[in-house]
């Protein structure tokens, strides 16, 4: 256990956790409306001792996230609103901006894997793009489609796309064109680039998403949700190729503000029962080429899982990392062992 | 006395107490496996006590057991309930009420949805978007002033359908 409540910690739930970059940080978003930054005391205890605490949400911080660089934080809460903070000194946060475009709760927010570009997903069914223009943060884009609550987001490998899991039981695939793309989409007046969805997941859940982390290792998207299930999917660019043409079909043009004709998203692998009867409310996979084909799970059973990816791509399987407190059970071929409780 | 949102309610009778479940030769089988049905969850919720009248949502018409599905296979319960007057700023409470009380009751493999009647609620949409937002529920109830009201509600809910004499007409207004 890394830190008690009686330590001076969070007053209520702990909603959301993320290691900074560089792995020194800790950060932790809380129902008590504050995010909490903690650090290892490596003279005395090795316990972890909370060095500075972030203010300001009316209500509960759903989200957090750590840019790429390690220099900005995002927070995002049932107030509406995403604050972005920048890193400073001595455990100094600075408040950047108060952004406050969305109707109603903010999900969760995210960070593109390379730039400094914030995505968010809200209880209004929409997600945001927010980019800055010498610390005056904006919203560049919404993205509109979803039918209920977006829950997750989570960007690829390269950045020009974006997954969205959602309360409707659909996973979304968004692309981004820059003013003057090969395939003449229209952009925006400004110069922003547009994010169109390119691709929609139907019928593949049969209850809420709650989860969905695209690997920046092998490609693959993992989603999770009330249906006790963990899926893997691969996406396709299914775009003709442009070449000749350069543009897109009359027909493909139409398409573009429709679901799902561009890219092709299939099913690769699935978990079911993952957790049992409980929900599956994140996974997550691992972040480098260390471990490329692991994924972490956590749900209401109180568990946390890891699974392994085999080579076939036909499933997930058991771990072969040793775990303490293992609780093995075999189950078509399925998981795994089940972590110590944290 | 404050004003009520819902001055005059209309009452209808509770079943007589117990549960109206006919006997099956499984009730002796220690071994069956228990299998849950609209009954059994109509059970459950039907003495729950209104926010703002000393009677049962049974009492109001606001459960009814046909309004209850279940399917036990795939672990699934939908409860729709009426709200006793199309903007009644208590629905939201009482849908709450139900999902706390099945959230205690139930075993934990079920999935519930609790949503309002179809046409009986002008904010319908908004009403059953956050009785099944499982976050926005649970930050709720750590509300503790919130928790003290539903548990109030639900203090009754054993009770088997009745909760007070039944009594004809308005509360009196001061």
């Amino acid at each position: 256990m890394l830190w008690r409540q009686d330590q001076g910690g969070h007053k209520r739930t702990i909603r959301s956790v993320a290691w900074s970059p560089d792995g020194r940080q800790l950060a932790t978003g809380s129902f008590d409306a504050t995010t909490g930054i903690w650090e290892r005391d490596e003279d005395e205890s090795g316990d972890y001792e909370c060095v500075a605490t972030l203010e300001g949400h009316e209500n509960e911080t759903k989200s957090i996230a750590w840019s790429k660089s390690g220099a900005l934080l995002a927070t995002c809460s049932r107030d509406k609103s995403v604050w972005i903070w920048e890193v400073e000194e001595d455990n100094d946060f600075e408040c950047l901006s108060v952004l406050q475009e969305h109707t109603q709760d903010v999900k969760m927010v995210a960070w593109h894997p390379n730039e400094e570009l914030l995505a968010s997903a809200s209880y209004d069914d929409t997600i945001k793009i927010w980019r800055d223009d010498d610390d005056d943060w904006y919203c560049s884009d919404t993205l509109v489609g979803h039918e209920s609550t977006v829950w997750a987001i989570d960007f690829s490998p390269s950045g020009d796309e974006l997954v969205s899991a959602s309360a409707d039981e659909t996973l979304k695939i968004w692309k981004r064109f820059v003013p003057g793309n090969a395939l003449g989409i229209v952009t925006q007046r400004r110069g922003e680039p547009i994010w169109k969805c390119v691709a929609t997941v139907v019928g593949k859940h049969e209850r809420c998403i709650y989860s969905v982390s695209w690997s920046k290792v092998n490609g693959l998207i993992a989603s999770s949700g009330a249906d006790n299930t963990i899926r893997l999917f691969e996406v396709k660019d299914a775009t003709a190729p442009v070449g000749t043409e350069g543009r897109l079909t009359a027909e493909q043009q139409k398409a573009l503000n429709e679901p799902g004709v561009l890219f092709e998203a299939d099913k690769v692998a699935d978990v079911r029962k993952a957790h049992g009867t409980s929900d599956i409310n994140s996974v997550a996979w691992y972040p480098n080429a260390d471990h490329g084909d692991w994924l972490a799970s956590g749900g209401d059973d109180g568990s946390v899982r890891i699974w392994r990816l085999e080579d076939d791509r036909g499933k997930l399987s058991k771990s072969q990392s040793q775990i303490e407190d293992c609780d093995d059970t075999t189950d078509d071929g399925m998981l795994l062992s089940r972590l110590k409780e944290l | 006395m404050t004003t009520l949102i819902n001055q005059n309610p209309v009452i209808y009778e509770a079943s007589a107490g117990n549960s109206t479940r006919e006997w099956r030769e499984d009730d002796e089988n220690e071994d069956a496996v228990d299998v849950i049905d609209a009954q059994e969850i109509f059970d459950l919720i039907r003495s729950i006590s209104d926010p703002e009248h000393p009677l049962s949502l049974e009492q109001l018409n606001v459960t009814q057991r046909d309004h209850i599905t279940v399917s036990d296979e795939d672990d699934t319960i939908l409860v729709e309930f009426t709200p006793t007057i199309p903007h009644c700023s208590m629905a939201t409470l009482i849908g709450l009420c139900i999902r706390v009380r099945l959230l205690r009751c139930l075993p934990s493999r079920f999935k519930v949805d609790i949503a309002v009647r179809k046409g009986t609620h002008q904010s319908e949409h908004a009403v059953n978007k956050q009785l099944n937002d499982k976050e926005r529920v649970a930050a709720a109830l750590e509300n503790s002033h919130l928790l003290e009201v539903v548990n109030q509600c639900l203090a009754t809910a054993t009770s088997g359908g009745v909760v007070a004499n039944i009594v004809r007409g308005p509360a009196p207004a001061n």
